[in-house]
Formats: structure tokens, sequence, C-alpha cells
């Protein structure tokens, strides 16, 4: 018996697509809302490519790729979505457009339904102000890529009911996954941590403590890291970082979240990472290996 | 080992190899180590202390070492053999004055380590590089005590060293672009894999890892949440190996408290100032996992009993 029988998923971008992906392939069945068709067949394609390359691998069995499609509903009608126990809303990173969905999926499920927001880097206290009934709602912060990234951040607003925080926290281990939980501040848990870590090596970098490479290397050899930072960097995206860290520097007034100078020259720059051609590593003349 | 020569170390081995003799000044652990590094390498290596026990002991540490490497397959038995061989030890300054690399890897004490390498002037001929593994102090301030502070070059071992490709290379202001430069030839040489960074408090691993780990524990002093679920986050979430929790207990709370200490001391930056449970667990004597218990509490302390 699992917590939640039938799952809704907001959004198909590459979060929703991974979320949506290691849900159907826990045994639950998803429906995914997209705005429209195009950006629905995108997605499911996506997710498609991404079992059939497990398979490729020998991680999922063929059978189990066909099974885990077959689960996937993809609608783009809010009220497809009424019969769902859970919705996890994995829109784009904007309040406004958050909360509009957020509200109209909420008059669409029953009361009783558990809504869930995978945002990062906006208050889930926020979000859940918008939304009727604010008791059923919290975040569930999945990490990038969402099927391979075992930990799954539980994170309870002001308003959330204790219930719905165990019943998300169980739920997130049926679907295999360890949860944490965090409280509702920025960053969570995780980026918390992390943020500052960035950007105190690009506040370095910039200072000329070493190269980019060097610090990389560094950082890799001597803690066992599997990414060096700025690598890591490039591969987050310079831009999703800057917003990332803006935000929780605009609700903390805490420096160590500041966004350094260079980060922003890069990105107005138009230097992202990888998704732009070039970053702090990727796409320079010394980051051939990582350039793969 | 763990270690695999880079390509420009294999280059460098088929070119001559101006290093004859190397020495390393201390025999506690880095000392030892380094020494098996060298030893390794092919060059003739003496362990200098001024305690004729510690140096029976680092030796015996470094060959130990080597046996297990055998033992393990990670060395022929001729590897552990010309090795071993290769290590001496000598109370002795002045049984130093051949070396052409000399390591310092004493106690990190700044005026110790400024008279060692005054002393070392006297010995040593006018070329030979000096070394010096400090992880906390400044690297000009340390040559400064030598009358030639052009031939002092930071290099920075991670411990195991024998195990660690890493070396952090920092130079001073005095420092030339020859020494430096052998430096690299030196560790690609001992199939080490070099970075450069400035002499500044941390060079690149700490002053990254201490503010790292001082946020994590106040996370924990501010509920952020417990330290099974930050660990647990930060190796599920970052893939690090090990969680700040559990490596701090294996680096000793103690020791973590010293190295933030003097970061914080030099850069005056308050990130690097040891977070009040710090001391608050050296005051109960939870260092970690040496005492048997830390963050965690472990059963058996043998294995890091010190």
């Amino acid at each position: 018996m699992s917590t939640f029988d039938t799952v809704g998923v907001l959004g198909l971008g590459l979060m929703g697509r991974g979320i949506a992906q290691v849900i159907a392939q826990s045994g639950l069945a998803v429906t995914v809302l997209e705005v429209d068709r195009d950006r629905l067949d995108t997605g499911v394609r996506a997710i498609g490519e991404f079992l059939a390359e497990g398979v490729r691998r020998g991680k999922v069995t063929e059978s189990e790729r066909a099974a885990t499609l077959e689960r996937i509903t993809g609608t783009t009608d809010p009220a497809d979505l009424k019969p769902v126990d859970l919705v996890i809303e994995a829109v784009v990173e904007n309040p406004e457009v958050k909360r509009d969905l957020l509200g109209k999926i909420a008059a669409v499920v029953r009361d009783d339904a558990v809504v869930a927001t995978n945002t990062s880097a906006l208050s889930v206290t926020d979000l859940a102000a918008s939304v009727p009934n604010p008791g059923r709602v919290a975040g569930l912060h999945f990490f990038n890529p969402a099927p391979l990234m075992p930990v799954v951040e539980v994170i309870a607003a002001v308003q959330t009911e204790p219930g719905v925080v165990d019943r998300l926290a169980a739920f997130v281990g049926e679907i295999g996954k360890t949860s944490v939980r965090a409280k509702d501040r920025p960053g969570f848990l995780v980026n918390r941590l992390l943020m500052p870590y960035l950007n105190d090596v690009i506040a370095e970098l910039d200072a000329e403590l070493a190269t980019a490479e060097d610090i990389d290397v560094a950082l890799k050899l001597g803690l066992g890291y599997r990414m060096g930072p700025l690598e890591l960097l490039d591969l987050i995206g310079l831009d999703t970082h800057e917003h990332a860290t803006s935000s929780a520097y605009r609700a903390t007034l805490d420096s160590q979240f500041a966004p350094p100078p260079l980060l922003r020259q890069m990105v107005a720059a138009g230097y992202l990472g990888r998704k732009s051609g070039r970053g702090f590593r990727f796409g320079t003349h010394t980051a051939q290996e990582t350039a793969r | 080992m763990t270690e695999t020569p880079t390509t420009t170390g294999r280059a460098s081995r088929a070119s001559a190899d101006p290093v004859q003799r190397v020495a390393v000044l201390g025999a506690g652990t880095m000392g030892s180590g380094i020494a098996v590094v060298s030893a390794r390498a092919g060059w003739p290596t003496t362990i200098y202390d001024i305690d004729a026990d510690n140096v029976t002991r680092g030796l015996d540490t470094a060959r130990r070492f080597l046996d297990k490497s055998g033992r393990l397959g990670k060395l022929t038995t001729e590897q552990v053999e010309r090795a071993t061989a290769n290590l001496s030890g000598t109370t002795t300054l002045p049984d130093l004055a051949g070396s052409d690399v000399v390591i310092e890897a004493v106690f990190e004490d700044l005026e110790l380590k400024k008279s060692l390498l005054g002393r070392l002037d006297d010995v040593l001929a006018p070329e030979a590089l000096i070394h010096t593994n400090t992880s906390t102090l400044s690297v000009t301030g340390i040559a400064s005590g030598s009358r030639h502070p052009e031939r002092v070059v930071g290099t920075h071992y991670c411990n195991p060293a024998p195990m660690m490709d890493l070396v952090e290379v920092a130079t001073g202001p005095r420092t030339s672009p020859e020494a430096l430069a052998r430096t690299q030839d030196f560790l690609a040489r001992a199939g080490k894999t070099a970075v450069r960074t400035k002499d500044r408090p941390g060079f690149i691993v700490n002053r990254f890892l201490i503010p790292w780990e001082n946020n994590c524990i106040r996370a924990l002093e501010a509920g952020a949440g417990t330290v099974e679920s930050i660990d647990a986050a930060v190796t599920g979430a970052l893939g690090h190996p090990m969680g700040p929790f559990a490596l701090l207990d294996i680096v000793g709370l103690d020791i973590h408290h010293q190295v933030a200490s003097r970061l914080y001391e030099q850069s005056r930056d308050p990130r690097f100032a040891p977070p009040p449970l710090v001391e608050r667990m050296i005051a109960a004597g939870d260092l970690g996992r040496k005492t048997g218990r830390g963050f965690y509490t472990y059963g058996d302390t043998t294995l890091f009993g010190s």
C-alpha cells in the first residue's frame, strides 16, 4: 500500500520529467500537465530516451521501460488532475506563474490532496499562502537529474500540517529515495550549504588565488569530490546559480549569499556554462578534459 | 599506490634527474609519508628529527607502509626493497649536506620552522631547494628564516601523503621562478599532481574546506538538520565521498579547531572562526573517532587511536 496512489506532476521541463519518471518507475500512475501538446510530446519523448539509454546500459529492462511509459499520461487540461492524491509542481521558478498555477490546481483536486512544490529558490510558505487549505502544501525538492540523485528534501512551510510532511517522507522512501527534512529557509538544506561555497570559489577565482582548473583539480583530488566547484557551476548554469543565490541574499541579507561580481559579469556576457557553450571551465581552452 | 604518473611525469622521467638526494625534516605522520613518496620515486631519502626515537618511529612507519604496499600488490618485492634501501635517518643536521631537495615537515610552529631553515642555510649547497609542507602558516613567513628565500617553495601534501596525488604548490614573493620550475619537475617525477596557488591562508583546499565545514556546523547549531540528515544530504545530493560530520570526526575536532583558528587569525574572516559547538565538544572530550565520540559515537577507537 503506497502513501499516494496517483500523482500529478505540473510541468515537464528538466525537473518535471525526471520526477515523473522516478514516480512512474516506482509503479505509480502519473498524470503530467503541460501548457500545450508540443511540450508534452517533447517531455515524454525525453523520458523515453532516458529510459532507452538505461536499457542500453543494462540499468533498466525493456519491459520496465515500456511499463514506465505506460504509467505516464499527458494532459493539457488541469481538470484531468481531479483524481490525484498528490500534486508535485515543477514549473518555471517564477513566483507569479507558480502561485497562479497552484491556485488553479487547488480548485480542481480534492481538499485532502497534498500539494507539493519542487521549488528550489522560492519560499514554500509564500507559495502555500496562495493556496486554499495551505496546511496541505509542502516542499518536495528533487535534485537534478532526479532519476539518479538519491536524496529528496521535504520542506514544511509555516502552514504545513505535520502529517503532510510525514506522508511525503514516506512517499520519498517508497519511490526509492532518501528523504531529508529541511526548514523553509533560503536554499533549504543542501543549497544553503552549497551556495556560499560556490560564491566563495568564484570570489577567490576573481582574486586570482589559482586558475579555475587548479581549483577544481585541488578540490577533486584533495577532498574526493566528484566535480570541482567551477565544473559544477558550468553544469548548474551560472544564471541559475545567480538567481538562486540572489534570492537567498534578498531573503536573508546574509553576505555569504551575495552574488560575487564576477558571477554577474559572466551572466551579463552570456557565459552561462554548458548550456551556452562557455562558462568558467566549459568552452575555455584548458577545459578539454571536461568538454566531452 | 593509487597514484598513476601523469603524462608530464613520464616524459620528464626520461630526461636526466637533477635530484640525487632528498631529506625530510620531521618524522611525524606527514614527514614519514613524504619520505615514502620520495624513496619510492627512487631518491635516497634521509629523515631528520631532533629526537632519535622519533627518527626510529618515522622510519618504521615508512617501512611498514612500503611492506604493506608490497603485500597488497601495489609494489613489486623489488620495488619495496629498493625503496626501503633508499631510507635512512639522522638526528644530525649536517648529515643533510648533500641533499638537493629538503622537505620541511616539522610541527606547525613558525619560529621553529624559521630557525630550522636558517640552520639549513649553513649546511646545504646554495642551489639546494627547500620545500615547506606547512598547511596553515605563511610560506613567506617561513622563507624569511632562510638567507635564500628565493629557494623556498611551499609544497602542501595531503594526508596520507603516499596515497594522495595532490600537492599544493605555493610561492612567496621572493620565490624564484627557477625554484618553482624545479619544484614542479620534482613533484612530477614523484608522481604527484601539482596545483599552483598563492601564499594565502589555507591555500586552495583548506581555504574552501574550513568555511564549508564551519557552515555545516553552524547549520547544525541552527537546527537546519541533524548530524545524520546533513551528512545524508551532502553525500546524496552533492556526491561528496563523506558528509561533513563523518569527515570532522576523522580529522578530529581539536585539529579542526586548530586549523580553523590559525586561518581565522590570518584572514580575520569570521567564516574561518570555529563555531562555539566545536569548543563545547572539545571541552567535553568529544574529539571524534580517536576518543570514541564526536558527532557520532564509535564502538572501536583502535583504528584511529592516538
